[in-house]
């Protein structure tokens, strides 16, 4: 234990790796905008784009603050609902359908951290489940939202592909920036704190309550901002397909195979599930089987993930979290 | 009166229906050591850890410098400028020492003088110092015990709470750890709280002392002069 956290790490959080970032998001840009790509590689990654916003909360809540949350579909199926009643019921634009989703989920999620915050660990998981999974029950039975047949989206003017694709990617780097952002803050420090010894971390002086409702509306937000616009794309959200677990499960999928608790983590990962998902199409009712026995593997050989454990055998370290990483010593 | 720095009235804690607290009183004053002795179970750690706002009190009052911290969250508390080592040190052990001695100054009051008390801190455990950069978990038990002391002295505290700071550690280690707990509060005039097992140790560093059993005060004065008779009564029930 002793040999593996004292392993020397070459941080690369300096202005190379800002170059390179900086070089590709503005060549993905340009890839986007230029329609350099087919239609059908703009939706592999706006995809992609999407699952990278949704893992990296996942991995915020659950593998930098510990809050391991199974119910981040709540926030997907508010979204998909707000997005479907601003733009097809009241016929507003779509900025204003995703105004609306983001707001609807920060003011749900401040009203849940009044419940959830009482339960920690497996309760705390359990509860966000549960609650999830109401809410689709509520929705079932709502009939203004035409209950369990669902709402189409139907956004006039429709936007053009490379308008999705570049939101999606604008959402995507705002959302890695922000978890980097804030992990290297302050309130970082205090999370990662947390992350060790909540009775320790208070005793310090951290207000554990407030810190962890940080946490969890900015992930209700960037996740709902990604839903809403991935059921643009959709154009239907039913109360199953909103508030469904296999969300979530998508989600552990991702940040486990791309490496919990690294920032670089959910990129690869979700890299590896679009494609995965799109070569397992071909094996309807194998896919799910397939993808847990993936998981499992990872988690038996590779329990730090992709990015986890090359960043062990390569020794570097991208997007570090550590505001004092662990240098060399004899 | 106004040397009082803590004075605890009548407190009460517990878990659900068991009562492990029952109305203890206690002051500390200002500069002053006092030992908290008492057999396990008899509730010092849930005293202390309901002083320091860890957990909910079930009655009673906690004055800390005059001012009722009773009802206040254990961030704020540590603002106010009383501190808690607690049991088994919890270090952060995923990060550096520096960042958990850097953790200890967390709070807005101690930011202001991060660097200085950092300096301070590193004066008073030199070792740390060395090892500034290595992660706490890789440490000795003595050596994240005194991380857990400095980490309670970045928020520099008038008031300081130890507890069960000798629990698995060897005897020429606890001694060192005890010598700097004598020159923190001889150069600080921080006023602190040792809560032991060991009763001659406790009694030989401080001033005056409490006795708990079964959530009660049981015994209480000036640990010099005590008949350890009388002690060994108050301590054992019998």
């Amino acid at each position: 234990m002793n040999k593996r956290l004292g392993k020397p790490v070459k941080v690369l959080d300096s202005l190379p790796l800002l170059i390179v970032c900086i070089a590709v998001v503005s060549s993905l840009y340009v890839v986007c905008f230029t329609g350099i790509a087919s239609n059908n590689a703009m939706r592999y990654m706006i995809q992609i784009f999407l699952y990278i916003t949704m893992g990296e909360m996942w991995n915020l809540l659950s593998g930098f603050t510990g809050m391991t949350s199974l119910g981040q579909q709540l926030y997907i199926g508010l979204a998909g609902y707000s997005v479907a009643v601003a733009t097809t019921k009241l016929q507003h634009s779509l900025g204003v359908g995703l105004l609306l989703a983001v707001a609807v989920s920060v003011v749900v999620a401040l009203l849940m951290s009044l419940l959830l915050f009482r339960m920690e660990g497996m309760y705390f998981s359990i509860a966000t489940w549960v609650v999830a999974e109401a809410f689709e029950k509520l929705f079932l039975n709502w009939k203004y939202v035409e209950q369990g047949s669902g709402l189409t989206v139907r956004v006039v003017p429709y936007p053009k592909i490379f308008e999705i694709c570049a939101f999606s990617l604008t959402v995507c780097v705002a959302a890695v920036a922000v978890v980097y952002i804030l992990l290297r803050s302050r309130a970082g420090l205090g999370l990662t704190a947390m992350r060790d010894s909540i009775t320790a971390a208070s005793a310090c002086g951290v207000n554990v309550f407030c810190h962890k409702l940080l946490v969890y509306v900015i992930a209700a937000a960037f996740t709902a901002v990604a839903a809403g616009v991935f059921f643009v794309n959709k154009g239907i959200v039913y109360p199953e397909s909103g508030f469904g677990i296999s969300w979530t499960v998508s989600m552990i999928f991702i940040v486990t195979i791309g490496g919990t608790g690294t920032v670089a983590g959910p990129i690869a990962g979700a890299v590896i599930y679009v494609f995965l998902q799109e070569f397992l199409a071909h094996y309807p009712g194998w896919s799910n089987i397939i993808l847990g026995a993936v998981t499992i593997l990872v988690i038996f050989f590779m329990p730090k993930g992709i990015m986890g454990t090359l960043q062990e055998k390569l020794g570097f370290e991208v997007f570090s979290a550590k505001r004092f990483s662990f240098a060399k010593h004899k | 009166m106004s040397d009082t720095i803590l004075e605890i009235d009548s407190l009460s804690a517990g878990y659900g229906d068991f009562i492990a607290v029952d109305k203890v009183s206690m002051t500390v004053e200002k500069g002053q050591i006092v030992s908290l002795i008492g057999l396990n179970g008899a509730g010092k750690t849930t005293l202390i850890n309901t002083v320091a706002g860890l957990q909910k009190p079930d009655g009673g009052t906690v004055r800390f410098k005059g001012e009722d911290i009773t009802s206040l969250s254990a961030d704020k508390i540590v603002a106010k400028g009383l501190s808690l080592v607690p049991q088994g040190g919890r270090c952060f052990n995923r990060m550096s020492v520096q960042d958990n001695l850097l953790m200890g100054g967390f709070t807005k009051s101690a930011r202001k003088k991060l660097k200085e008390t950092l300096g301070h801190v590193y004066e008073l455990f030199p070792d740390l110092a060395d090892m500034k950069k290595r992660p706490a978990g890789a440490l000795s038990g003595g050596q994240r015990q005194m991380v857990a002391i400095g980490r309670a002295l970045m928020a520099r505290p008038d008031c300081l709470i130890f507890d069960e700071i000798s629990l698995g550690l060897s005897p020429a280690v606890i001694k060192d750890i005890y010598r700097r707990i004598i020159k923190i509060n001889e150069e600080e005039k921080t006023s602190v709280i040792l809560i032991e097992q060991d009763t001659r140790r406790a009694l030989n560093a401080s001033d005056s002392f409490y006795v708990m059993l079964k959530g009660r005060v049981v015994l209480s004065g000036k640990s010099s002069g005590i008949d350890s008779e009388t002690l060994k009564k108050a301590y054992f029930g019998i």
